[in-house]
């Protein structure tokens, strides 16, 4: 995509050109923050973002200026300005592969794993740079990342790409209908009667209930509901029932990980079973 | 921002990023050495071994006594990397993300590089006339300087774009030095068999072939272009150093040089402009 590497087959447009062929118009406003980049160690964040500002075109020594210092801010480096790259942790480099993404303001990112290394205030801190950038700024995001859970709190689309070919491409929240047929209700309760789990598989919808990890230490159960009807909400219905039965509802919520099973459920459909 | 820019911010990379892997600073303590320890050296051997009349031109020994040989090997030391050390680093792969031409990239980091290098030069030339004078007093025909300057430059110009060339190649920092360092040895060490056979047999095509190889006009076209302009009385002195001219002209020295220096660099541009940039290697 950034016409770094020539495709073996296949084709890639960007912006409705050959990155390769044209890349300087290709590329002009699409940006690319690297997985654990290799980032030169004898340049300060604030050479290297000044160094990428000359590649970037910048009309003025100001202008530069300013939008290394907004970048800088905007990642939490500022103060480590004038640090060398050798000198800074992980997680700084990191940062700072992302402030040189934003330099310039441009209306693509691609990401590649972004997350790696920040600490857990660094990825809610990037969660919001990201999606400010997606709201406000009318950008697009592509990410590429291994970790479900940070995909599915941003992604709006999601491709499952496996070993070169894309085995799901849609609306994120399309994939637990689309490869798994079914959503999931997470449930904990006081331990229910057979009856009551009965009475819960027969409300229409419920696909089937899952009890294999009770009880849990707390002497509460969990359940997971596979739901299959996707237009009607049935959680009021399972909290009703559960009420009745006289048991204990502590929780009751969509599963979490459904992009993760998902994506095992996808590498099954290949005949691989594990990745 | 035009092109030109864009490679002189390349090339301002290039030379920082070669200064800061430290091999450079190296070379300028071995130019410092090199520009006064000879002279030193020679002011101490006393008068019987230099005539007096020498002196006034004795800042060429500096110039020529290193010439041959740490001069183009520095150039190789310079060039190798360039190119090389990026990939090897993952550098590459951050900076030509960005939409920027790959071909002002290539530029700048060739001059870049070779900027360094003809500072290196630089520095050679302004010791051994510093030395000279500091040792042996006032010095003449210095007018020849720029164009000597020229000459050196361009004759370690081939091993540069050679050494440049293999970097792009291999890809591998190490792998270049050695490869680039062997075709400079070897055609030294061929060269002075061909010369021998030469000799022996009187056979053209020994001559031919000696004459071809990239040292020979390398280490020609310097002595070609100053001898013309100095005192025979010097020979005395410079048949400690290497003046031999194995070719024939000053023209063919520069056509030679600068065959092998075009065919090198549309090589290494060919194969950077079509090859793909890959992630970290090491």
């Amino acid at each position: 995509m950034l016409g770094l590497i020539r495709p073996t087959s296949g084709q890639v447009r960007v912006n409705g050109l050959d990155p390769i062929a044209h890349h300087v118009e290709a590329l002009r406003n699409v940006a690319y923050s690297p997985e654990l980049p290799n980032i030169q160690t004898f340049l300060t964040p604030k050479e290297l973002l000044n160094l990428i500002s000359h590649e970037l075109n910048f009309s003025d020594n100001a202008t530069r200026n300013d939008e290394i210092k907004r970048v800088l801010e905007l990642v939490g480096l500022h103060e480590y300005a004038n640090t060398k790259v050798g000198k800074l942790s992980k997680g700084m480099v990191q940062r700072l592969s992302v402030a040189q993404a934003l330099l310039g303001k441009p209306e693509t990112l691609i990401l590649d794993e972004p997350m790696i290394g920040l600490d857990p205030a660094g990825v809610a801190h990037f969660r919001e740079v990201f999606r400010d950038f997606a709201s406000k700024g009318n950008g697009t995001v592509l990410m590429s990342s291994h970790i479900m859970s940070e995909v599915e709190s941003l992604c709006t689309s999601v491709a499952i790409i496996h070993k070169g070919k894309i085995l799901f491409r849609g609306p994120a929240k399309e994939v637990e209908q689309e490869i798994l047929n079914y959503s999931l209700i997470q449930l904990e309760t006081s331990p229910l009667t057979a009856q009551t789990l009965q009475q819960l598989q027969q409300i229409p919808g419920v696909a089937h209930i899952d009890t294999s990890n009770n009880p849990n230490n707390t002497g509460t159960i969990t359940l997971e509901i596979a739901v299959n009807q996707q237009d009607t909400d049935i959680r009021p219905q399972i909290a009703d029932l559960v009420i009745k039965s006289g048991a204990k509802l502590y929780t009751i919520k969509p599963a979490e990980n459904m992009l993760e099973r998902a994506y095992l459920e996808a590498l099954k459909e290949t005949n691989e079973g594990k990745p | 921002m035009t092109s030109a820019e864009v490679i002189t911010t390349f090339a301002k990379y290039e030379i920082k990023r070669a200064i800061a892997r430290k091999k450079v600073l190296a070379l300028v303590a071995f130019t410092i050495l090199l520009g006064t320890v000879p002279y030193y050296a020679l002011s101490a051997a006393g008068t019987t071994l230099i005539p007096n009349s020498v002196y006034p031109y004795i800042w060429v020994v500096g110039i020529f006594a290193v010439g041959p040989l740490f001069l183009n090997f520095t150039a190789i030391l310079i060039a190798a990397g360039a190119m090389s050390e990026e990939y090897e680093q993952g550098t590459a792969e951050l900076l030509l993300s960005k939409p920027v031409r790959r071909s002002d990239y290539f530029i700048g980091k060739f001059l870049g590089g070779y900027t360094l290098f003809l500072s290196i030069l630089t520095l050679n030339i302004f010791l051994s006339v510093a030395s000279a004078y500091t040792f042996f007093g006032a010095q003449n025909n210095l007018y020849i300087i720029p164009g000597l300057f020229l000459a050196q430059a361009f004759a370690s110009l081939v091993f540069f774009s050679l050494a440049f060339m293999l970097g792009e190649l291999i890809r591998r920092s190490s792998l270049a030095y050695i490869f680039s360092s062997a075709v400079f040895f070897s055609s030294y060490i061929i060269s002075t068999f061909m010369g021998l056979i030469y000799m022996l047999t009187g056979k053209e095509i020994y001559k031919t072939i000696q004459i071809y190889l990239p040292t020979s006009p390398a280490n020609s076209l310097p002595i070609q272009y100053a001898f013309p302009q100095l005192p025979s009385s010097l020979s005395t002195l410079l048949r400690f150093v290497n003046t031999t001219t194995t070719v024939p002209t000053i023209n063919l020295s520069i056509e030679i040089l600068l065959t092998y220096t075009l065919v090198a660099i549309a090589i290494a541009a060919i194969y950077f402009l079509r090859a793909d940039i890959s992630r970290k290697l090491s």
